[in-house]
């Protein structure tokens, strides 16, 4: 809670990155020491082009042994039934993680799921999670996955007791937690931490908004932009590009799943077929696309927007503004709306080690 | 090097341990400033005894026989004539009222002696407290999961857990299941509070435990100010029905302002039933 910076230009990514690159240094000569534990908190630097956090990050400060805990535990089967499915294998990094290449997300016993993972990123930013907005705590939303029977079909109370019987888990909660104790609520928490700190702001868009080095955007892309802001912002708002809203872009519901979307937490009819707008963030390698995966490219994605919208309960309003549903876009223009989504795409995110587990 | 940490270390835990002992013994509350109050909830339906098993009719024409009733009664604060408040610290302030468990008691310590005339709860988890995570209410977390008071779809508490069968006059007789599960979501905060006077003054001394009778009444979730029919809130394949959601947990929050009443209050010291 020491660490608190407000938003400024003068800080990046990188610099958090050498922070905690140094401090895990440090922590690596205090693992040699049984009796000493330093255990810092982390620098958590809201991007200059980001809003604020949507989360209240104080009440759970990221700490760097809380971190490492979060990161262990993203990457471990233990979080599931049968030991195979960690958070981590349907949330790939390489994908910001998402699951590539999934439709419907297969999890435990190779069972399927009926809908598409969502990304793993500037999580802190949001007030709600899953598309229909199940959980509104980045510390609570972790209980969802793990309970799904078709997820990781697990309980918190078994996760502890396997927990408990590992020594460098026992350790590691010890020095993460004032408590020191291994128990469901610190496990929620350290991966709370960890998903803190997934923070992905360094696309060549950001650099390009941020007046930084190696942030040109070509016509194209600029065109693309242009595009984006007029016909697309509305709901891709702000850097974030969402607007956190539910709302029904007129996807055909398909029947063999009648997912109700909004309406399965909220019980309200009116929220019937509304899904989370998603953050456009490293779309470009998150395919397949919609809650349920259903589109395989950026271009099926407009083309869909162009021509594909149905009418459906609750359509939203602004998709009905042309003479036909949708968003009139022609080739040319697709063509430069995905030429600039790519520009989100965060190298920097996807390959930082921070957020990979090595042991 | 090590070895002087070590010795830190160990003068450190040793403090720490030294220090552990002696406020044990002062955390004591002065004498004569504080006492207990013990909370009764005796469970019903219409004014008859609520016992899991038995069938009950309502005035929606249906026959309900309960499996499961329990529910989470929070944030207690005491209030006395003069309109003074003692709020119970927060922390410690989440019960749940199991009739399968044979939970029934609510029970406070450390309160201020004094005269009190009212009391005041909530029913459920306040959305303040929700927010907190898991790690702020571990202990009351573990407990709600064990009493099936917790959602895993979504993330949160059911703050009211009602499940049994039932026939519908008028219908096939077929008997089906039923679960109602009150609680807040992402949409709607179903937390409420309720204030009830007290028939008689409930004297808090230090030797001196006041016990508080409460009388809840199962048949007013669904039986209130506002009907819910279960026969219309079947599942799409019509095997049981289901109200977790939507205008129904809003409805249920209005109705379980009447659910309960204080019957009596036994005041003098030691227990009672």
């Amino acid at each position: 809670m020491l660490i608190w910076k407000t938003p400024g230009k003068t800080y990046t990514m990188k610099r958090i990155a050498l922070f905690l690159i140094l401090l895990s240094i440090f922590s690596c000569q205090d693992d040699d020491s049984n009796y000493t534990e330093i255990n810092q908190p982390l620098d958590f630097i809201v991007p200059a082009n980001f809003p604020d956090t949507a989360q209240d990050i104080g009440r759970n400060f990221p700490t760097q042994k809380g971190f490492e805990l979060g990161r262990k535990l993203f990457y471990d089967g233990r979080l599931s039934r049968d030991g195979t499915v960690s958070c981590s294998f349907c949330h790939e990094q390489s994908s910001a993680f998402t699951h590539h290449g999934h439709d419907f997300s297969h999890g435990i016993d190779n069972l399927a799921g009926i809908r598409n993972a969502p990304a793993v990123q500037n999580m802190a930013f949001q007030s709600e999670y899953f598309y229909d907005g199940a959980s509104n705590s980045l510390e609570m939303l972790s209980i969802v996955p793990i309970h799904n029977p078709v997820e990781m079909d697990e309980t918190l109370e078994n996760i502890v007791s396997k927990l408990k019987q590992n020594t460098a888990y026992v350790k590691l909660f010890a020095q993460a937690f004032e408590n020191r104790e291994v128990s469901s609520g610190n496990m929620l928490k350290a991966l709370g931490q960890f998903m803190t700190m997934m923070i992905s702001a360094n696309s060549r868009y950001d650099k390009f908004v941020r007046n930084e080095p190696g942030g040109t955007l070509n016509s194209q892309e600029l065109q693309g932009r242009d595009l984006f802001q007029s016909n697309c912002a509305t709901c891709h708002k702000t850097d974030l590009f969402t607007d956190h809203s539910f709302r029904n872009n007129g996807l055909p519901p398909n029947p063999n799943l009648n997912d109700l979307g909004r309406e399965t937490v909220t019980g309200f009819a009116r929220d019937r077929y509304k899904f989370k707008v998603p953050s456009l963030r490293n779309v470009a390698l998150t395919a397949p696309y919609m809650h349920d995966g259903r589109f395989g490219s950026l271009q099926s994605v407009l083309n869909f927007y162009s021509n594909g919208v149905q009418n459906t309960e609750n359509l939203d309003p602004l998709l009905q503004q042309h003479p036909t549903l949708g968003i009139p876009l022609n080739q040319t223009e697709k063509e430069a709306i995905i030429a600039f989504l790519k520009t989100l795409t965060d190298e920097e995110f996807i390959q930082n080690p921070l957020f990979y587990f090595r042991t | 090097m090590k070895s002087y940490l070590k010795n830190i270390a160990v003068c450190i835990a040793f403090t720490l341990f030294i220090t552990s002992c002696s406020n044990d013994d002062d955390s004591k509350p002065v004498e004569g400033t504080f006492g207990d109050v013990e909370l009764f909830f005796d469970n019903g339906v219409s004014g008859d005894a609520l016992t899991l098993g038995n069938s009950y009719t309502n005035s929606n024409g249906e026959t309900l026989k309960l499996q499961r009733f329990n529910y989470i009664v929070s944030n207690f604060v005491l209030i006395k004539e003069d309109g003074s408040q003692f709020t119970y610290p927060k922390d410690d302030s989440y019960f749940i009222i199991s009739e399968e468990a044979g939970t029934f008691t609510v029970h406070l310590e450390n309160v201020p002696v004094g005269d009190y005339k009212k009391i005041k709860f909530g029913i459920g988890v306040d959305q303040q407290r929700y927010l907190q995570g898991e790690t702020a209410q571990q202990s009351f977390w573990d407990l709600a999961a064990a009493n099936n008071m917790t959602w895993t779809w979504s993330t949160g508490y059911r703050f009211i857990n009602f499940e049994g069968t039932f026939t519908a006059a008028g219908g096939d007789g077929v008997s089906r299941n039923f679960m109602v599960h009150q609680g807040s979501n992402t949409a709607t905060d179903n937390y409420i509070e309720v204030t009830l006077n007290l028939p008689t003054t409930a004297r808090v001394r230090t030797e001196e435990m006041p016990n508080i009778h409460l009388k809840s009444d199962a048949n007013v979730i669904l039986d209130g100010d506002n009907k819910i029919a279960l026969r219309l809130n079947m599942n799409p394949a019509g095997t049981a029905a289901s109200i977790m959601g939507g205008e129904n947990l809003i409805s249920i929050a209005e109705n379980t302002k009447k659910m309960f009443t204080v019957d009596h209050v036994h005041n003098g010291a030691g227990t009672h039933h």
